[in-house]
């Protein structure tokens, strides 16, 4: 395996998730998918340390524990502002929610 | 051979759930999917030798973020799942069209240019490393973590709380 | 992969898959005559060993009734409701069973066949012990994924309490064991177990008393066992999460339930039990395994005991003694670790000071919870009734 096999991985991984986030209206899919992302990131983070002149120092390793606690920041207070918007519009489709646009 | 096999069967793995993850129409189903691809993720940072952060992947993103999910998708949409409503998508084509170019045009470039060693080099993992560099170096951002971390417990419950109702006459009953 | 690789991953593996089971066996025909003693009846006692029917004298305690039991779970008829989810209602017994089955791996139980065995066992992992918690962790999808493809609503409401119950009860068991692996410096299950060689057991210190007893009623909320089996309480909601499961499918939600108090009062064993230390190991090395299981089983007692004893939870006790009494008393007890560690312990004195100041502070602010958790209620005016 090279350093090559995981990067193409990884983007694939992050188009995928940019599928969803084009394609679907439910605001949890689209938050997942923009997880999906945030995961292929930690992918290239870890392939990059373990392939890298000195692992020793892992970076890569800290820098995705890091990433990880701050993408589960990010979902829980994703989540409650998406419980947040349903019980204001009583759904979660992201293009119903269009109140700040002109008619 | 080992490791090719496992990294061919780990991404195949990935790959697939996310995929259905971010097309499948039950949501519930999705969240399952979306699981099946943080394991094949653990599994490919296994691989990479970097079992601590593929333990954390596994506690963090299958143990908290999925259960946070369910309970978000309980809470919002329908409990038996959303067979009745139609909340699909608009064009599914032009997004995988928009996706492809992407991953054509913007990503794949870099990765060729970028020199890819062939062998990685031999490491002895550890985790007593791990914690010792976030206590040396790394304190002060283990720190500014635990604060973000409670930040965004705070603001999830207050987000999530909404607006709080006057308190209701205690009425014995 | 090597032959020898794939042999000695076989040896390290399918004696887990065989034992385990086994002893679940043995275990539902104690908890059922342990139970029968309790409340003053017999319990089983019919059905001989080699499935004498009414063995009369061959009846040996009725040794034959798991065995009974299992084949009529097997003929029994596999009923899936109409509107489930079928995928799923497949899917969720065996996804229950799979995590308990598989962190059964990170116990450091030395069995005489392993001996010679390339390092290929999972608890030699560095991270052995938080591997544990992560793959604990997945039981909580598996009965979601019951309740919610039963489309039953007593399943769902089980499903939903049980992720309550065990997210909840998570958070004081992992803290409870940081401070062993805080003591230990390791995740190493083998290391830590090893670091309790002799009779230097960490139940036999303040902070790891409390924390042995911390992680064992968390323990009991995370195998959803007695007094807080809310998730299947039969008098609430039926039978929780399995309530449409029958036949074999239950019978692999049985066995999930028991592996995973296996496995989880492996961990007990290991953090603060001693693992497989005990007398007579340094002569006869295979009592080291033989020790381990005995200790899971004294375990395994307390938990039928209690039982047995107590009454269930009400859901507001449950998640209030969760939250506002074990996770501040989990979190105290890394303090107090912290305290006992730096105080030198040379003489009998300093040591008997370092307990009776440890468990003072801890038993003071056991009381102060208490005080401050006291629900303020009021005797109440009944209106249609004297």
């Amino acid at each position: 395996m090279t350093l090559h096999h995981y990067l193409i991985l990884a983007a694939v991984l992050f188009c995928v998730g940019l599928i969803g986030v084009f394609t679907r209206r439910n605001a949890i899919v689209v938050l997942f998918s923009v997880e999906i992302m945030l995961n292929a990131a930690n992918l290239n983070f870890i392939a990059f340390w373990r392939y890298s002149e000195n692992p020793a120092l892992l970076h890569g390793p800290l820098f995705t524990l890091f990433a990880i606690a701050v993408a589960a920041a990010e979902v829980a207070v994703g989540l409650a502002l998406v419980i947040a918007v349903y019980r204001h519009f009583k759904t979660v489709d992201l293009e119903s929610m269009d109140t700040l646009r002109e008619e | 051979m080992n490791e090719e096999i496992a990294f061919w069967m780990l991404s195949a793995i990935a790959v697939l759930g996310a995929l259905v993850a971010v097309r499948k129409r039950n949501l519930i189903h999705g969240v399952f999917a979306l699981m099946v691809f943080f394991a094949g993720l653990a599994g490919l940072f296994l691989l990479l030798l970097a079992e601590f952060i593929a333990a954390a992947q596994i506690l963090v993103y299958i143990g908290a973020v999925g259960i946070l999910l369910l309970f978000a998708i309980m809470l919002t949409e329908r409990v038996a799942g959303d067979d009745g409503r139609r909340m699909t998508s608009r064009g599914w084509f032009w997004g995988l069209v928009a996706a492809v170019a992407v991953f054509v045009v913007l990503l794949l470039p870099p990765i060729q240019q970028f020199p890819s060693p062939e062998h990685a080099r031999a490491i002895e993992p550890s985790v007593k490393e791990l914690g010792e560099k976030l206590m040396h170096p790394y304190v002060v951002t283990l720190e500014v973590l635990a604060l973000l971390l409670t930040a965004a417990l705070i603001g999830a419950v207050t987000a999530a709380q909404g607006v709080r109702m006057p308190k209701e006459e205690d009425s014995p009953e | 992969m090597s032959p020898d690789l794939v042999r000695d991953i076989l040896i390290a593996t399918v004696p887990l898959m065989v034992i385990f089971p086994t002893l679940f066996a043995f275990t539902t025909w104690l908890e059922r005559k342990a139970l029968a003693r309790i409340q003053n009846r017999i319990g089983p006692n019919k059905v001989g060993v080699p499935l004498t029917r009414y063995g009369g004298r061959f009846s040996l305690f009725g040794l034959g009734q798991p065995l009974a039991d299992g084949i009529k779970m097997l003929f029994k008829e596999n009923i899936v409701p109409r509107d489930a989810d079928r995928l799923f209602h497949l899917l969720a017994p065996i996804l229950a069973l799979i995590p308990a089955m598989l962190v059964l791996c990170f116990l450091p139980i030395e069995f005489p066949w392993t001996e010679s065995l390339l390092p290929v066992q999972a608890f030699l992992l560095d991270g052995a012990v938080i591997f544990f918690f992560a793959i604990t962790g997945l039981n909580t999808l598996a009965i979601f994924m019951a309740g919610w493809a039963s489309r039953n609503k007593y399943s769902l409401l089980g499903g939903m309490r049980a992720i309550a119950q065990m997210v909840s009860y998570e958070i004081p068991l992992v803290l409870s064991a940081v401070v062993v692996v805080m003591m230990v410096g390791s995740l190493n299950a083998a290391e830590i177990a090893n670091a309790q060689a002799g009779w230097n057991w960490f139940v036999f210190t303040p902070w790891g008393l409390a924390a042995f007893v911390i992680f064992f009623i968390a323990s009991l909320a995370e195998t959803n066992r007695s007094p807080f089996d809310l998730p299947e309480a039969e008098s609430e909601i039926i039978a929780g999460y399995f309530t449409e499961y029958s036949g074999f499918k239950f019978a692999l939600f049985f066995l999930g339930e028991y592996i995973a108090m296996f496995a989880i009062s492996g961990l007990a064993v290991t953090l603060f039990l001693g693992g497989g230390a005990g007398p007579g190991i340094a002569t006869l090395p295979w009592l080291s395994a033989m020790w381990f299981i005995a200790k899971i089983f004294a375990l395994i007692a307390v938990m039928i005991w209690l039982r047995g004893t107590l009454p269930r939870l009400r859901v507001d006790q449950l998640m209030g003694f969760a939250w506002k009494f074990l996770l501040p008393l989990s979190i105290l007890n890394i303090l107090v670790a912290g305290f006992a560690h730096f105080i030198p312990q040379e003489n009998i004195v300093s040591k008997v000071a370092v307990w009776v100041v440890s468990l003072g502070i801890l038993y003071m602010a056991a009381k102060g919870l208490n005080q401050l958790n006291r629900p303020n209620v009021r005797p109440r005016d009944y209106k249609y009734a004297e």
